[in-house]
């Protein structure tokens, strides 16, 4: 199976992932998640929602923040908010 | 912010700057990125790039490094990284610890808790509204329940029992966060204004309460999140959404103020505000250029804009009025600024005399205000200037990088009173009495140091101030004043012991014994009492035990007379020998040699207490004499009444 790559994730959504995880962008693929990166905790998944709300100028409905786990799945309710990415 | 590659850069430059650990560039580009970029991200980079140059902050900026626990009912994560950008920005560095949610009274009370073990510098304390007084909101759904104010007193007395009983056990500083009132309730705005136990009034009186009990705890601030959150908007300071969901106390962008707003309250527990503010005249204490307009053609006064530096000249007579000095340092002929101060008089919110001093002349403001720092006695680092000139404002951040610059805005002077007191640096959470008589003090500070530039010898310098020394009993000082002396006194103390009140009566009471305190005034003013003696006879000797002088009054022979008068009471009392000790200490190097230059000669060394030096002076075969230019007024065998030598 190829790799996914961080050149599939938006750049925008990529930066902000990189910066409140503390890791290179190159790591942020859509794959990466909650369970691949150890940075990931629940503060820091909090954190990096906040920070994708204020930059979309969205607003997650809390109960979906948790099942949000993934870059991917990040990318899929910013569509379905019609999030410019 | 605006421009990406802009933004871009200053992240560039900050890594660079970790990666050369040169903080001072790192923290510079910080400032500039935080200044233009709210996102998340970059504060989360920041923080990140912050904490790996930790070491390099504290070692080559001085940063002060604080041991922080942060006790919490709320979700306090996410806003971390705001709080250590925020702190490294203001020369602090928080090594954080986080502690349970909502555990915060075993963490507080328990001596085994991990926040005891942790050990911490500083403590914050964010508890929300349920845990303080959750029954408030339904108490006070009608406005008038007659429990609302019981439950008042009940929510501050358990507070305060939580305070005490950490203070009790722990020395570190508190900061203990007040009430949010909420921004709508059942009552409506209506009812919240006008019912006097609405939930809003209530809140108002709790937060009261709870700041004054955080007053008569030591080294504890009350920090009023309440205000922070009217200032920039109650609707939008909390997102109930992520509040209910997450117990995130404040929307996320508003985490910088929040966390701004912590650093500047912890800050007055470990850092003192600065003392002075130095203006300049020309647009800025007025408007205009007065050797150019005349003392008529200045603006200032109740029409606009001259109402503008009215309000900075009052605001300037209200930091004076809680003890900040006020300086003038201006490019001006003196003899022109006098005439305006006299001719516009009832156009102007200060006199000259509410100035500390003034450097009024052609030279560079650097060297100015170098001397003012002299005079004064004072570091440049509790200066502040504020001036319009661009160029002397850089001109003086570059040579005294210590000084607090404020540049007048150009050509908008009503921004000028909003912009000073955007500042932190004249915050403080006690002002004294001592305060508030600063500046006639330091006045005379002044002119001592002018009389003594002026003045040829020292002996002709000391004989112009006029000094008179009063010697009264130690009991009448008064007494807590000759224990406060005793307690506090470090650099002229020959032996730092620190007598209690009974002990100080012991020595007054004894026979042969000598508790004598003096008082000093010269021409410039009253310094109160300053010094203070101890001693009591032994066999043919009278023994000196304490023997102080407040560092405000050392060098001037004053140590001298108060030597010379236990002596002169000494031979009253039949004593031979006047036997003195001086015990080193790591500050009271000032008074090493103060037996030998008194001419007393070193004796053994004693087992019992080997840190100390002892002397002894034949009475019989040397006279000690006070310094000529002293007026000596008072004499008190303990037995006299002090207050009739007490002068007025």
């Amino acid at each position: 199976m190829n790799r996914m790559s961080s050149q599939q994730v938006p750049s925008s959504l990529r930066d902000i992932l990189a910066d409140i995880l503390e890791i290179s962008p190159e790591e942020v693929t859509p794959e990466t998640g909650v369970g691949t990166i150890e940075n990931w905790d629940s503060f820091r998944h909090l954190q990096a929602i906040l920070a994708i709300e204020g930059e979309y100028g969205v607003q997650f409905d809390p109960s979906r923040i948790a099942e949000l786990t993934t870059v991917s799945l990040i990318q899929a309710e910013l569509a379905a908010k019609g999030a410019a990415l | 912010m605006q421009n990406e590659s802009e933004r871009q850069e200053l992240r560039r430059k900050i890594k660079e700057a970790v990666a050369a650990q040169n903080a001072s560039a790192a923290v510079q580009h910080g400032r500039s990125l935080l200044a233009a970029s709210s996102k998340p991200s970059d504060v989360v980079f920041c923080a990140s790039a912050f904490t790996s140059i930790d070491d390099s902050l504290t070692n080559q900026l001085r940063a002060k490094r604080l041991k922080t626990y942060i006790v919490r009912s709320i979700t306090i994560e996410p806003i971390l990284p705001f709080l250590t950008t925020e702190s490294v920005l203001s020369n602090y560095v928080l090594d954080l610890h986080v502690g349970g949610y909502g555990s915060y009274v075993d963490e507080m009370l328990n001596p085994q808790s991990a926040l005891a073990k942790f050990n911490p510098d500083l403590i914050f304390v964010l508890l929300n509204l349920e845990d303080i007084a959750g029954r408030l909101p339904d108490l006070c759904a009608d406005g008038i329940g007659d429990s609302v104010d019981a439950e008042i007193e009940e929510a501050l007395a358990r507070t305060a029992q939580l305070l005490r009983s950490f203070r009790s056990g722990n020395s570190a500083r508190i900061l203990f966060q007040g009430c949010l009132v909420p921004d709508l309730t059942s009552l409506g705005d209506i009812g919240e204004a006008n019912m006097p136990r609405s939930l809003t009034n209530a809140l108002h009186r709790l937060n009261q309460k709870l700041a004054a009990l955080c007053n008569t705890i030591s080294d504890c601030v009350f920090f009023d999140v309440d205000h922070l959150a009217a200032r920039h908007g109650r609707a939008h300071w909390r997102d109930n959404r992520m509040f209910l969901a997450s117990r995130l106390p404040v929307a996320a962008n508003v985490f910088s103020l929040f966390a701004r707003g912590l650093v500047r309250s912890y800050s007055t527990l470990f850092r003192a505000p600065r003392k002075v503010l130095c203006t300049d005249l020309d647009n800025t204490l007025w408007g205009g250029v007065l050797g150019e307009e005349g003392p008529e053609g200045i603006a200032t006064g109740s029409a606009f804009p001259g109402n503008c530096f009215l309000d900075y000249q009052k605001y300037l007579r209200q930091l004076s009025s809680r003890g900040i000095l006020l300086a003038i340092v201006s490019k001006n002929n003196e003899a022109d600024v006098r005439e305006a101060f006299q001719t516009r008089a009832a156009d102007l919110g200060l006199t000259l005399d509410n100035f500390v001093a003034t450097k009024i002349n052609w030279n560079e403001k650097s060297s100015s205000l170098r001397e003012l720092a002299e005079e004064l006695s004072l570091g440049l680092d509790s200066f502040v200037f504020v001036d319009d000139s661009p160029v002397e404002c850089e001109a003086v951040r570059q040579q005294l990088p210590e000084i607090a610059v404020i540049e007048v805005p150009h050509q908008e002077p009503w921004r000028l009173v909003d912009l000073l007191s955007a500042q932190s640096f004249f915050d403080a959470a006690v002002v004294t009495d001592d305060d508030v008589n600063r500046l006639n003090e330091y006045k005379a500070q002044a002119q001592r140091t002018e009389l003594a530039n002026s003045a040829g010898s020292r002996d002709e310098f000391l004989a112009s101030l006029d000094i008179v020394c009063t010697f009264v009993s130690a009991l009448d000082a008064p007494l807590a004043r000759s224990v406060q002396l005793l307690a506090k006194t470090n650099q002229f103390n020959l032996t730092t012991r620190r007598h209690s009140a009974s002990e100080v009566q012991q020595f007054a009471s004894s026979r042969g014994g000598q508790a004598v305190a003096i008082r000093v005034r010269d021409r410039f003013g009253d310094a109160g009492v300053v010094g203070l003696a101890l001693a009591r006879n032994l066999g043919d000797s009278c023994i000196i035990d304490s023997l102080l002088l407040s560092c405000r009054v050392i060098g001037r022979g004053i140590e001298t007379a108060l030597l010379a008068h236990l002596a002169e009471n000494a031979i009253k009392t039949g004593a031979r020998y006047l036997r003195g000790e001086f015990i080193p200490t790591k500050k009271n190097a000032p008074c090493a040699d103060f037996y030998p230059d008194h001419g007393f000669v070193r004796g053994p060394a004693r087992e019992a207490s080997p840190e100390s030096l002892f002397y002894q002076l034949d009475l019989t075969a040397a006279a000690l004499t006070s310094p000529r230019w002293l007026t000596l007024e008072g004499n008190e065998p303990n037995e006299l009444s002090a207050s009739a030598v007490v002068t007025s």
